[in-house]
């Protein structure tokens, strides 16, 4: 039984959360860093765009990143506050090309309540010191010494209870931060500190301001010359300093980040919760603000961070859909937006829904999630694998080999590309115009089909026939040598390398050759007790035109057999066990390991690690890659050596970490594979697919392809119909215009084209919170059924919710069987041909029952209580999987005789629950609130209790 | 609550703020249970509550007719109730100590508590002047601590990772700290005038004690230094002003006043004088705020302190309860004048919040209690229980369920529920409301369970 679970991320972070520009590389160049949940990204600002340069991850999620230069520095720091409460202060060391972290530490108190309006991290504008807003009613103070060093940290006490922002006020001979807040009686008001370092305490500031709007939320420091402090509210923007008091109004809405455009303050970009992008003028008259002016841009993303880059272009990062960066033009285009969007980066979070289909049927999953927020939603289709970006390709039926081969032993780049078919072998090669044309080798032998080619010591090349083994020279392209097979013998398969030739006749005679400038020497001769299957000779020594070990693929006795070379030594067998005979054995090496591949011929490979010097074989591993036979061959991608396996569904072997990874390709079926490395397709494998030969370059390892479908909507339950080929969404239009108008829908996709095909709106105030496809006992149709509540805004808690059940006919929605509920369905789940449904605190099973006039309708069968809010379930069999609100996980059990659901099991600790999933019968695995997954495991021993897994 | 799930799946609502949403929201459906029931073996009236702080799962109570008793809140012993829906939990006690037990206390225990790091342990204080340690496992005693006089109140604090003290107040004027790794008293702590009814120790600080004496006194206490060095009065209460004033500092009106008058220009003058007091003032740069104590303590002011300061009361009459907010910045206490006072611990003052209160038990401590976000304290109200808004002193919720006082209180922030226990004998539990019954038949939940 599996012990320890692990967890490996597919994708990184694609969320921006933060961003900042200054001159971090270098004092010209000129840097945007981007945060995105726990890693950063260094880019540099070039002519041509964005630059990467580096991407780190963080230990920790990123909840404050800033740039600060200390006095007397060319270039700016960074300072990274996590959300476990460490920080850290990054400088780039131009050398190495790396980072250098010049200060860390931790910046927890034992006790204290974390904020709720999230961390809050600033520096001083005069590096004096750094503030954190980590704990209600408290403000932590990093002092910075002369040297701008960091010294200890010290709390000031901060009596105003729910602050809502916190920012150092430029200008200011004591460092001064200003405090937006609100009080018990709901009311805003901002209070500007001094902060004595001697003292460890504040001194009341200069001015403050009491009453403001009550949306006010977000405060921004004027830099000098003006030194004051805007404070955007939902309806008004303000600004405000010791003397002066400006104010406008502002069309509602909810800025969700700011961008300074100049050094000097007056000019700042704002975006806000509709994606709408403004820029906000302080007007002036020399040093003195006169008046504010605030102007619509255009339409970007919602954006969580805006960062101005230099000559009116702009990062948008968004936490809710694509990041993108934009320029403002000076002119408005036809639709009146100043806004033009240049680049955009792939943001998939967040992520309210997945689920996994395979739409082309290739037996490889992919994902479908239920991406983004507000007008940003989209469905993402996340597909693993790597993909073949194809160059050229010709017709050609029945390709029964390839090889490439080089027309000196020493040139970089192939030439040829041997092809073999059932009774003949054509030669392709690359003419003076870079294309593929027909060509001859004369000393080839082409009207039978080829065994086996490849390119020889002292310019020459091998190829092997069912009667012959011909040495050509590659320069004269003439016979220089024969060895013909024993008469009444034909040669099954054969191998070789730069040196040495292995071949098997019938009768299981081994034949080893060697190659000499010219000569074909039959070197050892070994007869087997049966059929040999498969050869290979590849060198993996440390000669590296030499194999030392041979491995020879079995008939009858269903083995692989390592033989020593040259003396045809059996030093290792090793029974593969089962029925299927290996079609194709390869020695290679990963990462500086040994192994033998073994492909059988039901879409199995069997792994060994190989000890060269012995020849034992251990570690044997099997897996699954499709169900026809395979055949492998190496080829290498950026200077590292991969191995494809060739059947129904390709697959790239390669390593990671000492391991073994097997990655699809986008290919549907691949006969054969060799590496065509060529002058003008450097890096390409040419394919051999049914009827087709092609050339092609292959996608960076280990990828995911991500393709977008912008709603225009916010998806939120997602769930896949085989048998319609359809998907159906639950979705969320929010209208930007008027406050809380929100439409909900069930929407019918069709799976292939992704356009809506039918459409179920919900009611005003109901909510689809669950959808599941599934069928009924008694009734061979499929179904969607739909979970909904009604959120009436008096009402903390649903009390009201409806099960709908549509069919597809038509490729229409039709509304079969509803079913009022007693409170939200957050949870539908098919078991045992009838809807279990999680109802608040309730889990209820329905029964699907024919009426007397042929309709359907939901009936309920037997519940089970005790759940705070029952908000994830899973089944299986006749057990059920609860992870509840705040109370972990418990297990129930349907009992079919008395036809109830009662507790078996369940977890005590206090875990906030976001997901749960059952691994096995035994093992359930759960996502809890501060995104943890730990996973729990029945205790079989009729005890209740449960031992935690790791966490 | 559909809308927070939907905001914290959108990563609109941070965890933390998801969480304490949730929980403040269903404080205020707290109700009577309708479908829990802790079963009562106690044939006295309750004086102590408290579930084990490890696993959240262990309710203790201790009683006037000697007996303390353990309850799995988490895992019912069973069933009663008819139809599905209905059912009510009935949590009957594991185990129970009483007068029949070989080391069972012969007066009332007027405190049970756990140790704090594991469920191992449990402490219990009695009027016959003793205090027992007892193993949970085998129910057997495993201390005692003979004090000189009854035992009002025992505690042990949250925090401690290097001590293992009960500190008790009892009859007498000193207060006790009873250390369980070696079984003898190691400090005696003198300075209240009068019996000390509450003790607590501090959230913040693991060496801060506060205890509430007879005499009206609040006094804290660094137990790793001699004396008490504060002593809170009601009559200090100006909060929140900076730079803060330790009453008398006439210097210091000045400067403020300065600044304040000053007001629109910005400049370092009024800084000089500012600085000065800000020093002079240095004294309640006490160990109870955050900054753990680092020898910041002031000496100058211990043992004696002012003798004017170690006068002053919190309370006219006795103090008979105390509770610290979990944030360890706020102090409650209640009193014998019927008062619940709110004070800033860092500061030490008073922070004039009114509550509500009509009257509270003069005779006996009560056991308080606050929510983990404090934004409410549960206060025993006679026969009724209160749930003040801390910071506006005003009632939100009464539960009125009791029939004879309350004495004490337990709120547990990890399911929302409060257990209370009074004269009548009773253990009531208060929990959010379950809004629906059962699917099918959906007479209203009778809210009397609890009365048979």
């Amino acid at each position: 039984m599996s012990v320890w679970n692990y967890v490996v991320t597919a994708h990184k972070p694609t969320n921006v959360t933060h961003s900042c520009v200054g001159n971090f590389t270098s004092p010209q160049e000129l840097n945007l860093i981007v945060a995105k949940c726990t890693r950063i990204e260094i880019n540099l600002l070039t002519p041509q765009g964005l630059q990467p340069m580096l991407d780190v991850p963080i230990y920790g999620r990123i909840a404050t990143l800033e740039l600060f230069r200390p006095h007397g520095e060319a270039q700016d720091f960074l300072f990274i506050a996590t959300e476990r409460y460490k920080f850290c202060v990054l400088q780039w060391d131009a050398e190495s090309s790396e980072l250098i972290t010049r200060a860390m530490g931790d910046v927890s108190d034992r006790i204290g309540r974390p904020t709720d309006n999230g961390q809050i991290g600033i520096i001083d504008p005069d590096c004096r010191l750094i503030g954190l807003h980590l704990y209600d009613g408290l403000f932590k103070v990093i002092p910075f010494d002369n040297k701008g060093q960091l010294k200890e940290a010290f709390n000031i006490r901060l009596e105003e209870l729910q602050v809502l922002d916190i920012k150092f006020l430029y200008g200011c001979s004591k460092p001064t931060i200003v405090v937006l807040y609100q009080d018990n009686k709901d009311a805003r008001h901002v209070k500007t500190y001094e902060v004595a370092l001697k003292d460890k305490d504040f001194i009341e500031g200069p001015w403050s301001q009491n009453n403001l709007d009550n949306g006010a939320d977000l405060l921004i420091p004027v830099p000098p010359p003006f030194c004051g402090v805007l404070i955007i509210g939902e309806e008004t923007i303000v600004y405000c300093s010791a003397n002066v008091f400006r104010a406008i109004p502002i069309r509602p809405s909810i800025t969700k980040a700011y961008g300074r455009v100049d050094a000097d303050g007056s000019r700042y970009l704002l975006g806000d919760h509709a994606g709408l992008l403004h820029l906000l003028v302080i007007t002036h008259e020399k040093e003195k603000v006169t008046g504010l002016k605030i102007e619509l841009l255009g339409e970007t993303s919602v954006a969580s961070t805006i960062s101005y880059l230099d000559n009116a272009f702009v990062f948008i990062g968004s936490s809710y859909g694509d990041s993108q960066l934009v320029k403002l033009n000076l002119q408005p285009d036809a639709k009146g937006s100043y806004v033009e969007v240049l680049d955009r980066f792939v943001n998939l979070g967040p992520i309210a829904d997945f689920c996994v289909v395979d739409l082309e049927r290739q037996g490889q999953g992919q994902v479908v999630t239920c991406s983004g927020a507000y007008k940003d939603g989209s469905l993402r289709i996340v597909r693993n694998g790597i993909g073949i970006n194809e160059q050229a390709s010709v017709e050609l039926q029945g390709i029964k080999g390839m090889w490439s081969l080089r027309s000196l032993t020493d040139d970089p780049f192939d030439t040829f590309l041997v092809v073999s078919f059932i009774s003949e072998t054509r030669i392709l090669a690359m003419n003076i115009e870079d294309e593929l044309e027909e060509t001859e080798i004369e000393g080839f032998c082409s009207q039978v089909q080829t065994l086996f080619c490849h390119c020889a010591v002292f310019n020459q090349l091998v190829q092997v026939t069912s009667s012959s083994v011909r040495l050509v020279s590659s320069t004269t392209r003439e016979l220089r040598q024969e060895w013909n097979a024993p008469s009444g013998f034909s040669i099954n398969v054969a191998t070789a390398n730069a040196t040495q030739v292995l071949l098997a006749t019938g009768g299981g005679h081994l034949v080893y050759l060697e190659i000499g400038d010219g000569t074909l020497t039959q070197a050892k001769h070994a007869q087997l007790e049966c059929e040999i299957s498969c050869l290979d000779i590849n060198p993996i020594g440390e000669n590296p035109s030499c194999s030392q070990l041979a491995a020879v693929g079995m008939w009858t006795d269903i083995s692989v057999r390592i033989f020593s070379l040259p003396d045809l030594n059996l030093i290792t067998k090793e029974p593969l066990g089962g029925e299927i005979i290996p079609r194709s054995v390869l020695l290679c090496s990963f990462e500086g390991i040994s192994y033998l591949l073994c492909a059988l011929g039901d879409g199995h490979l069997l792994n060994f690690q190989l000890n060269l010097s012995t020849g034992e074989l251990k570690d044997r591993k099997k897996v699954s890659l499709g169900t026809q036979p395979i055949t492998l061959r190496t080829f290498s991608s950026k200077n590292t050596t991969h191995v494809f396996a060739a059947s129904d569904r390709p697959t790239v072997i390669y390593s990671s970490n000492k391991k073994l990874l097997y990655s699809n390709v986008n290919l549907k079926e691949v006969s054969h594979m060799c590496p065509f490395n060529s002058a003008a397709f450097p890096d390409s494998l040419a394919i051999a697919k049914e009827g087709e030969l092609s050339i092609g370059t292959i996608d960076d390892i280990q990828k995911l392809h991500i393709r977008s479908i912008p709603l225009g909507e916010q998806a939120r339950r997602i769930c896949h119909q085989e048998q319609s080929r359809t998907f159906a969404i639950c979705s969320l239009k929010t209208h930007s215009n008027a406050e809380e108008s929100e439409m909900n829908f069930i929407r019918l996709l069709d799976d292939q084209t992704f356009e809506f095909i039918s459409t179920y709106p919900l009611d005003t105030f109901e909510y689809g919170c669950s959808i599941l496809s599934c069928s009924f006992s008694d009734d061979s149709n499929v179904y969607y059924c739909v979970g909904t509540a009604y959120v009436l805004p008096e009402e903390n808690e649903p009390t009201k919710g409806r099960i709908l059940v549509f069919i597809v006919e038509d490729g229409k929605l039709q509304l079969i069987a509803e079913k009022e509920t007693k409170g939200a369905v957050y949870s539908l789940n098919a078991f045992n041909g009838k809807l279990l449904a999680a109802i608040n605190q309730k889990i209820q099973l329905y029964k699907w029952m024919l009426r007397d006039d042929g309709t359907h309708e939901l009936q309920s069968e037997c519940g089970h209580h005790g759940h705070i809010l029952a908000l994830y379930v899973q089944t299986r069999g006749d057990f059920i999987v609860v992870g509840d609100l705040m109370k972990s996980i418990s297990l129930l059990i349907y009992k079919h005789e008395e036809g109830a659901i009662e507790e078996r099991a369940r977890d005590y600790n206090a875990n906030w629950m976001s997901a749960v999933e059952i691994l096995d019968d035994d093992i359930y695995l759960g996502a809890e609130n501060n995104f943890n997954l730990f996973t729990v495991r029945k205790n079989s021993e009729g005890a209740t209790d449960e031992e935690r897994g790791p966490s | 609550m559909w809308r927070e799930i939907r905001d914290r799946e959108a990563g609109k609502t941070r965890p933390n703020s998801f969480k304490n949403r949730v929980s403040s929201s269903r404080i205020f459906d707290l109700q009577l249970s309708n479908y829990k029931d802790v079963v009562s073996p106690h044939r006295g009236s309750i004086n102590s509550l408290q579930v084990d702080l490890t696993e959240g799962r262990y309710l203790l109570s201790g009683a006037s007719d000697a007996s303390a008793s353990v309850f799995d809140i988490q895992h019912a012993t069973d069933f009663e109730g008819g139809g599905e829906g209905a059912l009510i939990a009935k949590h009957k006690s594991l185990i129970t100590i009483d007068k029949q037990h070989q080391n069972g206390h012969k007066f009332a225990i007027s405190s049970a508590i756990w140790y704090t790091i594991d469920t191992g342990l449990f402490v219990t204080g009695s009027y016959d002047h003793y205090i027992k340690v007892w193993d949970t496992n085998s129910t057997q005693m495993v201390m005692n601590f003979k004090m000189p006089g009854k035992v009002y109140r025992t505690a042990m604090s949250p925090l401690a990772t290097s001590h293992m003290l009960i500190a008790a107040g009892t009859e007498d004027v000193q207060v006790r700290l009873c250390d369980i790794a070696s079984g003898a008293f190691a400090h005696t702590l003198s300075g209240h005038r009068d019996g000390v009814m509450t003790v607590e120790w501090s959230t913040s600080s693991e060496w801060v004690l506060v205890t509430g004496g007879c005499d009206g006194a609040i006094r804290f206490w660094d137990i790793r230094r001699a004396g008490c060095f504060l002593v809170l009065d009601q009559s200090q209460s100006q909060l929140g002003r900076r730079p803060p004033l330790l009453a008398r500092s006439a210097v210091n009106k000045v400067s403020t006043s300065k600044a304040l008058s000053k007001g629109q220009n910005i400049s370092v003058k009024p800084r000089l004088p500012q600085k000065k007091s800000g020093s002079g003032n240095g004294i309640k740069h006490s160990p109870i705020g955050q900054i753990p104590a680092k020898g910041s303590l002031k000496q100058r002011l211990h043992p004696g302190m002012l003798s004017s300061q170690d006068r002053a009361t919190a309370h006219y009459g006795a103090v008979t309860g105390l509770k610290t907010t979990e944030d360890g910045m706020y102090l409650l206490s209640a009193g014998s004048d019927s008062r619940i006072r709110l004070w800033d611990v860092k500061s030490g003052r008073n922070t004039l919040v009114n509550f509500e209160t009509a009257r509270l038990q003069t005779s006996k401590p009560i056991q308080l209690a606050t929510t983990q976000d404090s934004n409410l304290v549960f206060v025993p109200c006679m026969t009724s229980v209160k749930a003040f808004d801390i910071w506006s002193g005003r009632t939100r919720v009464t539960f009125r369920g009791h029939y004879e006082y309350v004495n004490c209180c337990w709120f547990s922030s990890q399911d929302q529920e409060l257990y209370t226990g009074g004269n009548d004998r009773q253990i009531l539990v208060w929990s959010p409301a379950r809004l629906i019954s059962n699917e099918d038949s959906s007479p209203a939940e009778d809210q009397d369970n609890w009365s048979d």
